[in-house]
């Protein structure tokens, strides 16, 4: 069998030593392992440093607006179930600026897959606090220190009847290429927070002074949800690995008008609205 | 012997006065009568007055009008209410049982029926009482019952043939006590000669048949009055036709789902109103860098902020003509009536899908909601697709999927298509669709896009225009007054009539050759700032007088015709 390398014609703009490029390098083996043409996939990114992968890897790619990676996503599954969809976004972007998006079609388990790229800072716009920033950080729009307690994505998504949630580190490409493959391979919502250095504006959270005694393998995925949810309220440690799992039907398989067609291959080039006509008589 | 005849009935939201309005208004078409049903009702789901009025006549009768010739009081402050709609020869009809008489001088002829007494005598309950007071209404036409009993069956048939029984019942008891009561009251009508089958419907319901019949596969919403009743409806029909309908976390997920989809192949629309539509604002900027289609049916309230719910106004025009930031070019409908709602939704899923840009259908609370009767729609719809590439092209061509065309539209692939992946993108972009900020391709990008509104000058079609060629007086309006102004011209024989239902690309020399031949233009619409007065300026220079109303309220025949004489 053909491997796709999914490269395109443009070099990775981000800062070297970026977590970025941990992700991209994951989903590309990702993609190779499950063997997918990457013109059978669809790749929606957000806005932000994450997003910009929009350019940097062959499939078909939608580059959304801010904070609006999800409903495109969302929109494509349901047009076109057939195809894989992954989006791609930013901590900012699916926790701040379109937070009621990864809330709502979480719950309705859309079969996408969600890539965050969790470095707990708007990095596009030169390093601002964003949802994840551990309270009393200083940044540029918070002087002071950051007054809000932070978001905890993995918690919220347990709670929010996610069907699969995992945490991911962008510095481990095995670890991180073998969750995205079950991720895109669970039927429903799956929700991987990626754990990404921005080596460039953040300064707390480095290789050395956060991730590198903060991280652990999680030995298996927990059984009780109340355990998981535990270990996603867990501060000294983060885990990586999938947190939850469950086999739910994905919001696709649930509509009768796509039972037996996608949405898109709705015949149109004859449509006979008689019998419509017919209560307006 | 009247022509016509003005029917309203009144009472307090949630007495089915909206569906008793529905059921007469085609009982009487069966009979051959032109109708037009105009219901207004306030932003409360029980209680607060709410009226439906239907004007009736064997000609065609345009829009609503204000003198009333039957008035069903379904409550005692209809009758408070309304007095100055009525003459001293208008029969209100009551249920004495139910409320007496308001004290003081009252104009017009009283007639009490007990409605829910008959209702309930003849087997029937007592929400039946409205049965009556229909077939009560067709007896003092001296209409038979037979068209309404009709309408019943359809109705409730599904239900069960003994509601169908009851409530058939209910309305033969109610049209003799009416008969053996009230017989010298009756009304001297003109009766039509013969029966032509007519549909009767809102425009909102002419919209979704008009995008069901123009290949709608995908249709996502935010519920927001006027448009819901699409969403309702689509959504109830989207089994029958196999449509994709979703009702999604809010205005912006529809527009970026919508767009996804789009991107996906689906012909996609979404419908909301002002207040949705500020939120999908910047949704509608990436339809027109990213190039997908999208329509976009946005029924018009009055604002600011939530402003009145249930009215109407046409004061978006200007906000749609400029949505979102920067530039790129759309395309704005703005359908008169029921029919115009039906054809042109239809006709802008192709436009978007040709174009490949935003499509705008304004509607407005009044065309959204009135009760249109019209020649039946074609059953049989071919649609064609546009610029989607084949395999045959990409064997000979490299894909370029923003490709420099001359026609500004560029070939268009979809997701699962072999050899032809590239990226929709919300940034500026290059042929391939990757990011650039290159000013010369930036330039070419702007050029290329804005290029397509020249194209699309050929698909305007011919403005309507009515009465005499030369006039003292020479009106222009646009979208859902068209009706109101027709009635109107009935009485005013010296005044010309433009309807736009196409405004942007601005058809800039049908209004100019309306313009030159005129002597005096008042431009009529439903805004404080003329809005369409103000796009003929900044198009042609020209200026026009404003005709303008804007308290929530549609105009009414009578209100034109004084203003105009
Ligand atoms: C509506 C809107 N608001 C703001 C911006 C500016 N903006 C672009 S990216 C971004 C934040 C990115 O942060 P995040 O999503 O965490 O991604 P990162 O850059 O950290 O990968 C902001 C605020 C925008 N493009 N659009
Ligand atoms: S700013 Fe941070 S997140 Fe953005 S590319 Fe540089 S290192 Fe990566």
């Amino acid at each position: 069998m053909k491997k796709y390398n999914y490269q395109t014609s443009i070099a990775p703009t981000w800062c070297p030593g970026c977590g970025n490029f941990g992700v991209l390098a994951s989903l590309k083996n990702a993609l190779q392992q499950l063997n997918f043409k990457p013109y059978e996939v669809v790749i929606v990114t957000d806005v932000g440093c994450a997003g910009n992968m929009a350019d940097f890897i062959s499939t078909f790619t939608f580059h959304a607006l801010h904070g609006r990676a999800l409903p495109p996503a969302v929109g494509v599954k349901l047009a076109n179930h057939k195809l894989p969809v992954i989006a791609v976004i930013g901590d900012g972007a699916c926790y701040g600026e379109g937070l009621q998006h990864f809330i709502n079609l979480m719950r309705g388990n859309h079969d996408i897959t969600v890539l965050v790229h969790d470095n707990y800072l708007y990095s596009l716009t030169t390093g601002q606090y964003s949802p994840t920033t551990p309270k009393g950080t200083i940044t540029k729009s918070t002087p002071e220190g950051s007054i809000e307690e932070p978001l905890n994505p993995l918690a919220l998504a347990l709670a929010n009847n996610t069907t699969f949630a995992a945490r991911g580190y962008a510095l481990d490409i095995s670890g991180l290429t073998s969750l995205i493959v079950k991720a895109v391979g669970h039927q429903g919502f799956s929700f991987v927070d990626i754990l990404q250095p921005c080596v460039t504006f953040n300064k707390n959270q480095t290789v050395d002074n956060w991730y590198k005694d903060k991280i652990y393998p999680l030995p298996k995925t927990f059984k009780d949800k109340t355990k998981a949810f535990k270990e996603a309220l867990r501060q000294d440690k983060l885990a990586t690995g999938i947190f939850w799992q469950e086999k739910k039907p994905s919001y696709h398989t649930q509509v009768s008008v796509l039972e037996k067609r996608t949405a898109v291959s709705k015949k149109i080039d004859e449509v006979d609205i008689s019998r419509l006509l017919e209560e307006f008589i | 012997m009247k022509d016509s005849f003005n029917i309203k009935i009144g009472g307090s939201a949630g007495e089915g006065i909206k569906v008793s309005g529905l059921t007469l208004a085609k009982s009487l078409t069966r009979l051959g009568f032109r109708v037009f049903g105009y219901s207004e009702y306030p932003s409360l789901v029980r209680g607060g007055h709410n009226t439906y009025q239907l004007h009736v006549g064997v000609e065609q009768v345009y829009s609503q009008v204000k003198q009333i010739d039957i008035l069903i009081a379904l409550n005692q402050e209809t009758i408070l209410l309304h007095q100055d709609e009525l003459t001293t020869s208008s029969l209100i009809l009551y249920d004495p049982g139910d409320f007496k008489l308001p004290k003081g001088q009252l104009k017009g002829k009283y007639l009490g029926i007990e409605f829910i007494k008959i209702a309930t005598q003849a087997g029937g309950t007592p929400i039946m009482a409205n049965m009556v007071s229909l077939a009560a209404t067709l007896a003092l036409l001296d209409l038979p019952v037979t068209s309404l009993k009709e309408i019943i069956k359809n109705a409730f048939k599904r239900k069960s043939m003994e509601i169908v029984e009851i409530n058939q019942k209910v309305v033969e008891a109610g049209g003799q006590f009416t008969k053996d009561n009230f017989s010298k009251y009756k009304l001297k009508i003109k009766v039509p000669k013969d029966v032509t089958t007519r549909m009767v419907l809102t425009g909102n319901e002419a919209a979704s048949l008009g995008a069901i019949a123009g290949g709608l596969q995908f249709y996502v919403a935010y519920p927001m009055t006027p448009a819901t009743s699409i969403l309702h409806y689509l959504a109830a029909k989207a089994k029958d036709t196999g449509i994709l309908v979703k009702h999604a976390e809010d205005e912006i997920s529809v527009v970026n789902m919508a767009i996804g989809a789009s991107f996906a192949g689906a012909r996609s629309m979404v419908g909301t109103s002002g207040g949705g539509l500020c939120l999908m604002a910047e949704g509608v900027t990436l339809s027109g860098v990213s190039e997908t289609p999208l329509v976009i049916v946005n029924s018009m309230r009055p604002g600011p902020g939530i402003g009145m719910p249930t009215w109407t106004a046409q004061s978006d025009l200007q906000f749609v003509l400029n949505i979102g930031h920067d530039e790129y070019p759309k395309i704005v409908l703005a359908p008169g009536d029921a029919n115009e709602a039906f054809i042109q939704t239809k006709e802008s899923l192709e436009l978007a899908e040709k174009y490949q840009l935003p499509v705008f259908i304004l509607l407005d609370k009044f065309i959204s909601e009135n009760d249109y009767a019209v020649d039946p729609f074609p059953a049989k719809h071919l649609n064609q697709r546009f610029s989607f590439i084949k395999k045959s092209y990409l064997s000979a061509h490299i894909y370029k999927r923003y490709q420099l065309t001359k026609s500004g539209v560029s070939p268009r692939s979809v997701p699962g298509q072999k050899n032809s992946t590239y990226c929709c993108n919300s940034y500026e972009h290059d042929e391939y669709g990757l990011t650039t900020e290159d000013p010369k391709t930036r330039k070419l990008m702007m050029n290329k896009r804005a290029k397509k509104l020249d194209e699309i000058q050929d698909e305007i079609p011919p403005q309507q225009t009515f009465g005499p060629q030369k006039a003292k007086l020479s009106l222009i309006s646009w979208g859902s007054n068209k009706p109101v102004v027709l009635e109107a011209l009935k009485n005013l024989p010296q005044v010309n009539f433009l309807h736009l239902n196409w405004l942007w690309p601005f058809p800039k020399k049908q209004v100019l050759d309306f313009i030159k031949n005129s002597k005096k233009v008042v431009c009529l619409e439903c805004n404080s700032t003329a809005q369409l007065g103000q796009l003929i300026k900044k198009e042609l220079g020209i200026d026009t007088q404003p005709l303008l109303k804007y308290d929530g309220r549609p105009f009414y025949p009578e209100e034109i015709i004084n203003k105009l004489t």
